[in-house]
């Protein structure tokens, strides 16, 4: 730990709002006082030192997404249906991005549902990657259908 | 602040102007000395210190304490002094 003399004016001004010291600016006339009130809250123990875990909170939060989503990839489809309304942990972000899945999950076959279990994200995705290969397939089949149900007029006929 | 000395009602009575640091309330010779030791040598100077300090009254208190030994009650009075 620096000594305190030696540290920059910003410097100086983020950690007395780390100790959550209200403060002016770090002038000439005001460093002393501020220099003392920090040794002071120092001294005091400390307690205010933010930013490191918060960052440790938000990993920490998508790994349990993550450990919750593995068994649920391997159970019936139904099961991680109701296993995925019935976690209450989810941030309200996923919380809605679960409420568009599950029509989806009604409307639609589960062809390939076997097939994206074994795909292991290892990545920090927000959507999970079985999600985005479950949507494009989605989209893929809607617009198949889409086509199939406009062939009723030859298409392939070139324009006389 | 529940009375004021004749010397707060006479420096309140007027625009501070080049009035010394001396003709605060609360703040005679030894103090005002240290002060303009120091640099504060006018009233306004001080004034400027208690807005540099965000008019914070417990940070201007702990300067003044620390930059000339004024007790709680002078330091006070220094306080309600500026307009």
């Amino acid at each position: 730990m620096s000594s305190l003399s030696n540290m920059s004016a910003e410097e100086i001004s983020e950690l007395l709002d780390e100790y959550g010291i209200k403060h002016g600016p770090v002038v000439d006339s005001t460093r002393n006082l501020y220099e003392k009130k920090l040794k002071e809250a120092m001294a005091k123990g400390k307690k205010a030192k933010p930013s490191p875990d918060k960052t440790f909170y938000r990993e920490e939060e998508e790994e349990v997404t993550y450990v919750y989503r593995t068994p649920a990839k391997s159970e019936d489809v139904r099961d991680s249906r109701t296993y995925m309304r019935s976690r209450p942990e989810w941030t309200e972000r996923e919380l809605e991005h679960r409420s568009h899945e599950s029509p989806k999950y009604t409307k639609e076959d589960f062809p390939t549902y076997g097939q994206d279990a074994p795909k292991a994200p290892k990545s920090s995705r927000l959507i999970p990657l079985w999600v985005q290969f479950l949507c494009f397939l989605a989209v893929a089949v809607f617009l198949y259908l889409v086509f199939s149900s406009m062939e009723s007029n030859e298409p392939l006929k070139v324009i006389e | 602040m529940s009375s004021t000395s004749q010397k707060h009602k006479d420096f309140v009575a007027e625009p501070m102007g080049e009035k010394p640091v001396m003709a605060l309330a609360g703040i005679g010779e030894v103090l005002g000395k240290r002060l303009e030791e120091k640099g504060f040598d006018k009233a306004y100077v001080v004034l400027g210190q208690f807005l540099v300090l965000k008019k914070e009254e417990e940070l201007f208190r702990d300067w003044l304490k620390d930059t000339c030994g004024a007790n709680a009650k002078q330091q006070e009075r220094r306080r309600t002094s500026s307009p």
